[in-house]
């Protein structure tokens, strides 16, 4: 007689059965524990969905001044927060300090120096384009390709490069427990400036960047330079110098998924979305209004339980566009990716990525920023090993990163990152020089 | 008396920095413009025998003190924060300092007979001053330089010494390269034609030339004792039925740094094109491998055996090509290639080697040698393994030919053993045999695979692999490293040395002769580190 499929699973649900297999029964507990746990939480991808879909257009609002606490949850923050967060932004004495939603210029040659001829491709690839904009200043939602646009917007924000970045990065277990701290340092430089590129005859080059660990001293030295190419279909290059080599080794750019030196974050993950767009289904989820740490006075103290997310920190609400990002790879861990996007910055506010397995949440991130132009009257942090002259980012009109946090749902585990960002312009000389094969052949030791 | 206090404020001050240190996972800075690292380390090596964990003895108990420090002494233009330097941007004075001392020294009493030769080493490793004035940069002073695609293996990265003398060649690399006092200047050219991110390098060693160092004497450990008794020395030889007494004169033949002619230089241009690196390197230098050149050799009117021998190191040319290329469509690799040609290898030939292949009569001789190596790196996941990091899998193809081959080269595994006459044993009398024929085709395989466990990827396990298919000789390394706290890391790994059959001991110091008696090479290693 053939067996009913189901079966095993009546088995393990009846009585009798269950007095029988004991064991059985105590295994399959222990395996369904945690998912019926995240499950309980409200982190699968449907919830969020369900989420996004109810706003609630009343309630969708904050008193400039105002300090939501926990007991503002159900009345304000639910609507707010996406749920899948909610879990660890919502604690005891939590505490947000609201301020009124502004405009943010962009710098005034912004859109000003684009060259026109560009268009997306048919797997929605952006061709053509070489900064200096916007590519799409008008987003329509009733538009096919609305999630890459305002993803392809996102790549190519204001104030996404161009910077001096040193970071501390403090990696914590579950209660606080701190595992790890890093130091490190990241420069970035826009080549492609839309009409011209900054370094005549590299104008193939997007951007370049070069990253250095300085602590702890088993990473110290270790250095990072990647390119990224205006041709999106063209893969980025890397080389990686490690001290304990005395060499530079070329790296393989296309491994985006696997998570980086502990940190509970992969490549692909960076700033929302940092892998290519042809690898993945993008559908346009519409707006939605999220509360934002789009202009921290300065980098965020951290809070909660396990001292995870920004606390006292300034929030504010912000129309952003959701997009609905499915990677095509059949061994992507993540069956669905959802991004909130600021609409008028184009900044990356949160991310959510699910679990290929059960599309409970995996990995989330949301970002710290200042704008430029309040650094004069309230300049962010020094780093902890290096001072810096802050006015330098005054009068670029641009956002500057300050931080993240980077939660992996399942071990869980968390990644929160401080980021002492300055602005910083190149001279040609000075870029071809320093974002060069040369520079990665020696290092700090 | 008040020297007297200012030296004691400074020691204050310094300590205090060290102190702070210890509350924070920085580096320590003194003022804004001097930055120290470093780490103390204990390590201890037990070797086994052929059986895992049998015999175990302590062989090394090495507790190392390095210190690196970095003078950020010219920054934008400025030096000193005052001066301007016209048109140097920045530069900087570095150096890293090693304090070694062996305990093993002072708890086996059979290392008395050393003299504490391998206990200690107390040595401003390297210091040098980098200067940068764009496109032209400088590194002046002591230091290493690494040419070269291949990891673990001689072909371009020949321009520093190796010191083999107290664990072989197992060891980080940038811990036994022997640094060399040099110049090495830099003009970066970028773009020419379709040629990208190019630039040339030149290297100048004017009076620092230094030898591969390796251990000869017993019972030091990693001493080179080739495959017979390690603790004998040959000081017979057998001349028919006749066994004379050996007296060995050796006279230093290393090259005069002193004259100019005796230089060491080199140059590299290194680019990419269509996505691939490449580079073009050419080194003119002294081997570092000795040679032995036999003067004269023969029976006295007393029946011993003199010979005098003349340790050599032939001026080599090495012209070498190296090219990596990061595959992302197919086979999401990186693969690396090295090729090399070198002229002047110093090899040994047989005794009693027909005038052909002995044309000096000495017994020496200098050939051509090639080196082809590629290699794979690829970052690859393993879900069973780890579902949360991928793999970091290295393996390398490395082949060595002599290109100006003859039968009668010999390698370096000697074998001592007791002098026998007519079938009998003479007490305490051994002869030195030498039949480690040395292929023209020369192969060695690695394989490597890391990658970390954890939430906070704090678990790093390591596994390499060696193996030589001609001898069949194989050696692995399993290896776990803990980061404990921020300052502190434990290591726990294992040496193994096995071979699939036959005894040939092929060139690469591989194969289980490592693990037999006398030898006995196989290793567990524990290791504490504290860095800061």
């Amino acid at each position: 007689m053939k067996k009913h499929p189901h079966s095993q699973l009546k088995c393990l649900v009846s009585r009798q059965c269950l007095i029988k297999t004991p064991f059985t029964w105590l295994v399959a507990t222990l395996l369904c524990m945690p998912v019926l746990s995240q499950a309980g939480d409200g982190q699968s991808y449907q919830a969020l969905r369900d989420w996004i879909d109810n706003s609630r257009p009343g309630i969708e609002s904050a008193s400039p001044g105002q300090h939501l606490k926990l007991k503002d949850r159900e009345s304000t923050l639910e609507a707010l927060i996406p749920q899948s967060a909610w879990k660890y932004y919502f604690f005891d004495d939590m505490d947000m300090s609201i301020t009124a939603s502004k405009d943010y210029p962009a710098p005034d040659d912004w859109g000003k120096n684009i060259a026109a001829d560009y268009h997306l491709d048919e797997d929605g690839t952006l061709v053509g384009f070489t900064g200096g904009g916007f590519p799409f200043a008008e987003i329509n939602a009733d538009d096919p390709h609305a999630g890459e646009k305002v993803v392809w917007n996102m790549l190519w924000r204001p104030g996404a490069n161009d910077y001096d970045m040193p970071m501390v990065t403090w990696l914590r277990g579950e209660s606080g427990k701190l595992d790890r701290v890093m130091e490190y340092t990241s420069t970035n430089v826009t080549y492609a400036r839309g009409d011209h590129s900054l370094v005549p005859g590299y104008e193939e080059v997007k951007s370049k960047q070069v990253m250095e660990f300085r602590s702890p001293r088993d990473m110290a030295g270790a250095k990072d330079m990647s390119i990224r190419y205006v041709d999106h279909h063209r893969e980025n290059s890397g080389w990686l110098y490690m001290p304990a080599q005395r060499k530079p080794r070329r790296t393989l750019a296309s491994e985006r998924t696997g998570e980086l030196m502990g940190m509970d974050m992969i490549r692909e993950d960076s700033m929302g979305f940092g892998g290519k767009i042809y690898e993945n289904n993008w559908t346009y989820l519409g707006k939605r209004k999220v509360l934002a740490t789009i202009n921290v006075s300065t980098n965020p103290e951290f809070g909660g339980p396990s001292q995870w997310v920004p606390h006292k920190a300034r929030w504010e609400v912000r129309d952003s566009h959701v997009i609905l990002v499915e990677p095509k790879a059949d061994d992507h861990p993540y069956s669905y990716r959802v991004i909130f996007i600021d609409a008028e910055t184009y900044w990356t506010h949160w991310m959510f990525a699910f679990d290929k397995k059960d599309d409970q949440l995996l990995r989330m991130n949301q970002h710290f920023l200042k704008y430029s132009e309040d650094f004069a009257k309230e300049p962010p942090e020094q780093a902890p090993y290096i001072k810096q002259d802050f006015t330098k980012s005054v009068g670029h009109q641009v956002f500057l990163h300050l931080g993240q946090v980077d939660i992996n749902a399942k071990k869980p585990h968390a990644t929160m990152t401080h980021c002492f960002t300055n602005k910083r312009e190149f001279t040609a000389a000075r870029a071809k020089q320093f974002y060069s094969l040369r520079n990665m052949i020696s290092g700090r030791r | 008396m008040f020297m007297y206090r200012n030296r004691l404020a400074n020691l204050i001050i310094f300590m205090s920095t060290i102190l702070a240190s210890s509350f924070s996972w920085s580096i320590v800075n003194i003022g804004e413009d001097v930055e120290l690292e470093g780490y103390v380390k204990a390590y201890n090596i037990m070797k086994n025998g052929a059986s895992l964990f049998h015999d175990g003895e302590l062989t090394h108990q090495r507790n190392t003190a390095q210190l690196e420090g970095k003078y950020y002494f010219l920054r934008e233009g400025q030096a000193f924060n005052r001066f301007s330097a016209g048109p140097i941007d920045e530069a900087t004075f570095t150096f890293l300092a090693r304090a070694v001392y062996d305990s093993a020294y002072d708890i086996r009493d059979s290392y008395g007979v050393l003299n504490d030769r391998g206990k200690e080493e107390y040595k401003i490793r390297e210091a040098f001053v980098d200067i940068l004035m764009a496109p032209l940069s400088l590194r002046l002073g002591r230091q290493q330089v690494v040419w070269g695609e291949t990891d673990n293996f001689r072909a371009l990265d020949v321009i520093n010494p190796l010191d083999r003398t107290w664990h072989g060649t197992r060891e980080s690399w940038e811990d036994i390269r022997i640094p060399l006092w040099m110049a090495r200047g830099i003009w970066d050219i970028g773009k020419i034609g379709s040629f990208d991110e190019t630039f040339l390098e030149i290297i100048l060693i004017p009076d620092d030339f230094q030898a591969n160092k390796v251990a000869t004497q017993y019972p030091r450990p990693w001493a080179f004792r080739g495959i017979g008794l390690q603790d004998e020395a040959a000081n017979s030889v057998l001349i028919g039925n006749t066994l004379h007494d050996l007296n060995v004169t050796v006279i230093d033949g290393a090259p005069d740094e002193r004259k100019f002619s005796n230089m060491q230089g080199g140059f590299r241009f290194k680019g990419i094109w269509n996505d691939i690196d490449f580079s073009i390197n050419y080194f003119y230098g002294f081997s570092q491998t000795t040679g032995v050149k036999v003067r004269s050799a023969g029976l006295d009117n007393l029946g011993a055996f003199n010979t005098v021998v003349e340790t050599v190191n032939p001026r080599i040319n090495v012209f070498g090509v190296t090219a990596s290329f990061s595959e992302d469509r197919y086979t999401q690799s990186v693969f690396r290639l090295e090729s090399t040609i070198t002229s002047g290898v110093p090899v040994s030939i047989a005794p009693g080697a027909p005038h052909r292949a002995n044309p000096n009569g000495n017994s020496f001789d200098t050939a051509r040698q090639s080196v082809v190596m590629f290699g794979i790196d690829r970052p690859t996941w393993i879900p069973a393994l780890n579902s949360l990091r991928t793999f970091f899998i290295s393996t390398q193809f490395f082949w060595r030919r002599y290109l100006d081959y003859n039968d009668y080269y010999r390698g370096s595994f000697y074998d001592v053993r007791p002098a026998v006459v007519n079938g009998s044993t003479v007490p305490n009398r051994f002869v030195s045999v030498n039949n480690d024929k040395v292929d023209q085709d020369e192969f060695v395989i690695t394989f490597s695979a890391s990658t970390t466990y954890g939430a906070a990827g704090l678990w790093k396990p390591l596994f390499v692999f060696a193996y030589d298919p001609r001898s069949t000789g194989a050696y692995n390394k399993i290896k776990m490293e803990y980061l404990y706290s921020k300052h502190l890391v434990f290591a726990a790994e294992q040496h193994l040395y096995w071979r699939v059959s036959g005894s040939d001991q092929g060139p690469w110091g591989l194969g289980s002769y490592l693990g037999e008696s006398g030898i006995r090479r196989n290793e567990t290693v524990f290791t504490a580190t504290y860095q800061f």
